[in-house]
């Protein structure tokens, strides 16, 4: 405004003066312009007003001294400058250096929010996969709200607001955390696009979304127990999941060392995701039918070690896994430690056999109960006659096993058995294991009762790890979780009995499908071979007559086995056709024989028609052996 | 001369600048692109793993096996359902279908082509 009014009044007076002096002129009109501007003397009221500046004239002349001055490059005038311009530029450097200095030695990274963010955030896992390529558990990526609750103004306004979206949220916590200090904290993970789209139009300050892996596991409880689960930070609690974290084979989550998500490979399970389902179906099938407290069941590879399936009920969903600290819902195969019954008397024939002290000719007196001391072992299916070795096997003589345990002695039974590895801990690549339960003072009773498997606890997986070896040829291989070719498996193997021991072994388990106690897991066109077994459960320390736990291993076919087969039921009822039966063969021999009969075409293996014709040469060389299909064939 | 060779040096730098000025946007464009893509990759292949992921769980087993029963009526397979080669029957003498009902409609009496002769296909030569 003021220029607008003084402008044109200025230029006509330049205009008027004589033309010789222009700068002059200008020099005049700027300073009448400034001092117009300034109040008098800076605003101060010098009383005798001498120190007035000087007029125009003499200050043009100091002006123009000023400028040639200010140019002057004339180094004997300039001393004050160089030093000056000096000081100068060492203060900036030393600045610069200070700072690099102070950036080189502090430790902490600037975005707090970020490493925050970063540690908080779940890591990525591989993705698991059945042996065929199925999903078993995979990360998807879901939105987790978070807040920082020093960037939000009102804890109260937020709570109500957050709490209006997310109605399950705990109001009184919420705000708690929303006042403390906070840098980070959840808010809430893994929620929908709806909530976070709602959440976004609240406007809240402080609140943001963060993406984050999600475990899911598409098939619910199938395979549970071996798969594991995570908890919310997406860390593996139990199972492979847990394996996959031992492993290292997972995001490791520690600043500095993350890793490219996309570059962790999937990681593929021994499993078979179908032959889990068929497995399940039929357990839960036979816990309803046959009222079982428990049931769990398994199949495996006999020439690999591999798993196929194992499942045990009651089970969980690791999507939801909730309470695990249940004793319920634990992993009967691997940490659950069982007398395993009659199925043990495989490893007390085998023993009898490879010692060389029988042979499948031999004769055991059955005839009377055997005493020793106080206790008296009896038969559940008391024959009263002498027994052939194959029908001590097929009539599950206690009697006739402990007689052939005691011919080996207690040194050699304890022997036989470590070298079976049925006296320490089993350990695989789940982190689940069980010690079992060996007797301190191993006397000859001792010897006696485990020969037909009461008084000696093993996990079950480590008695299906025995009968692998004594029907596979005699090779013993530590079970896998994980896929293995039988060239590696010949690689962690090791004779544990002879060749014509395992013959023998798997004669007997196909002659007690055809004629025995495993007649209802005989499927015809898969020639299984089978053993069943029933312990009594002890209830308050004493044996109870009418709680069992049975077993069942079935394997298939018999003369050449690829696959080994394990149910078992705790405290199953009878059926009301069973005459009040409740051993093995009724309730864990059926499941299996159901099994067989839908998870071997699942497995790509038709039913034969034709019985084998050799199923068993090396014993039958011996004059052996040709009596296995003798009920089969007729 | 010189003045010459000034111009032509001013105008080179001023040249470059430009060219210099122009490539670092394009750069800046493209790394910018490039991190639009890999924002939409890194999408997709969420995206992917959220559908494979859905799509197992459509085809668990227990699903399959409720809707097969509820569906397909199948059963188990038997042995007898299983035959080996040698227990086909063996293949009957051919016969032919199509000759045996022109017969039977008359048309083989003198569907015979006409023979040919030398002579009568190619005109004597004059």
């Amino acid at each position: 405004m003021a220029e607008s009014t003084t402008g044109p009044s200025a230029k006509p007076a330049s205009r008027a003066r004589p033309r010789l002096k222009p700068l002059d002129a200008l020099a005049d009109a700027a300073i009448l312009r400034l001092r117009r501007y300034l109040p008098e003397n800076f605003g101060v009221d010098l009383d005798p007003p001498v120190a007035r500046p000087a007029p125009a004239g003499p200050s043009t002349a100091k002006l123009k001294a000023f400028g040639r001055a200010l140019l002057s490059t004339r180094l004997d005038r300039s001393a004050a400058r160089v030093r000056i311009i000096a000081l100068g530029l060492l203060v900036a450097f030393a600045g610069l250096g200070v700072k690099l200095l102070a950036l080189g030695v502090s430790h902490d990274p600037p975005e707090t929010l970020k490493t925050a963010a970063d540690g908080a955030v779940s890591g990525a896992r591989p993705d698991l996969l059945d042996r065929n390529g199925l999903i078993l558990a995979t990360d998807i990526k879901t939105m987790s709200v978070f807040a920082e609750p020093n960037r939000i103004i009102d804890p109260d306004e937020a709570t109500e607001l957050l709490t209006a979206v997310l109605p399950d949220l705990d109001a009184k916590e919420l705000r708690e955390r929303l006042s403390s200090k906070k840098g980070f904290i959840w808010v809430k993970r893994h929620i929908t696009s709806k909530e976070q789209a709602e959440i976004f139009h609240l406007g809240l300050p402080g609140i943001g979304f963060l993406p984050e892996n999600k475990r899911v596991y598409p098939n619910g409880p199938i395979g549970a127990h071996v798969i594991g689960y995570v908890d919310e930070d997406n860390v593996g609690i139990a199972g492979m999941e847990k394996y996959l974290d031992e492993q290292s084979l997972t995001d490791p989550h520690v600043p500095g060392f993350a890793v490219d998500p996309n570059r962790l490979k999937p990681v593929r399970l021994s499993l078979d995701l179908k032959a889990t389902h068929a497995l399940r179906d039929e357990l839960v099938n036979g816990l309803a039918r046959y009222h079982a407290k428990a049931a769990a069941g398994m199949i495996i590879d006999v020439n690999t070690g591999e798993v196929i399936a194992l499942e045990s009920l009651p089970d969980f969903d690791p999507n939801d896994p909730g309470d695990m600290r249940d004793p319920m819902k634990i992993n009967r195969i691997n940490v659950g430690v069982y007398e395993m019954g009659s199925t043990f008397k495989a490893l007390s024939l085998a023993m009898a056999l490879e010692s060389g002290k029988v042979t499948l000719g031999s004769h055991v007196d059955a005839r009377q109960s055997l005493r020793y001391g106080r206790f008296t072992i009896h038969d559940f299916d008391a024959t009263h006659r002498v027994l052939t070795v194959p029908e001590v096997f097929t009539h599950s003589s206690n009697i006739g096993a402990a007689r052939l345990a005691l011919m080996v002695g207690v040194e050699g039974h304890k022997a036989f058995l470590k070298k079976m590895g049925q006296l320490d801990r089993l350990r695989t690549e789940l982190p689940e294991s069980a010690e079992p339960l060996v007797p301190k003072h191993w006397g000859l009773l001792n010897t006696m009762t485990i020969a037909f498997g009461q008084g000696l606890n093993v996990a079950p997986i480590q008695a299906v790890m025995a009968v692998c070896a004594l029907v596979n040829g005699g090779m013993m291989m530590t079970p896998t979780f994980l896929p293995r070719t039988e060239a590696e498996a010949e690689k962690v193997s090791h004779r544990v009995i002879s060749a014509q021991t395992s013959e023998s072994m798997r004669y007997l388990m196909r002659s007690n499908a055809t004629h025995g106690s495993a007649r209802f897991a005989n499927i015809p066109g898969y020639y299984v071979g089978g053993k069943t077994g029933t312990a009594d459960k002890i209830i308050h320390g004493r044996y109870s007559q009418n709680k069992v736990f049975t077993t069942f291993m079935a394997i298939t076919p018999a003369d050449k086995p690829k696959y080994l087969y394990l149910t078992i039921y705790d405290d199953p009822q009878s059926l009301p056709g069973d005459y009040g039966f409740h051993t093995a063969a009724y309730n864990a021999g059926r499941t299996a024989g159901l099994l067989i009969r839908r998870v071997e075409p699942l497995e790509g293996v038709p039913p034969m028609k034709e019985a084998p014709t050799q199923p068993f040469p090396i014993i039958a060389r011996l004059g052996y052996g040709a009596d296995a299909d003798r009920t089969g064939k007729e | 001369m010189w003045r010459i060779l000034h111009a032509f040096a001013i105008a080179a730098l001023i040249g470059s600048a430009a060219y210099v000025y122009g490539v670092k946007y394009r750069t800046i464009y493209a790394s910018e692109q490039l991190v639009k893509t890999r924002h939409l990759i890194g999408k997709e292949k969420d995206a992917i793993a959220l559908l494979r992921a859905e799509y197992a769980h459509l085809a668990r087993p227990d699903r399959i096996q409720a809707l097969a029963d509820s569906k397909l009526g199948l059963v188990p397979l038997t042995l007898s359902q299983i035959a080996t080669v040698d227990e086909l029957p063996d293949a009957q003498p051919k016969v032919d279908s199509i000759g045996r009902a022109l017969e039977s409609l008359g048309f083989t009496a003198d569907n015979s082509t006409p023979a040919i002769t030398a002579s009568a296909a190619t005109p004597p030569a004059r």
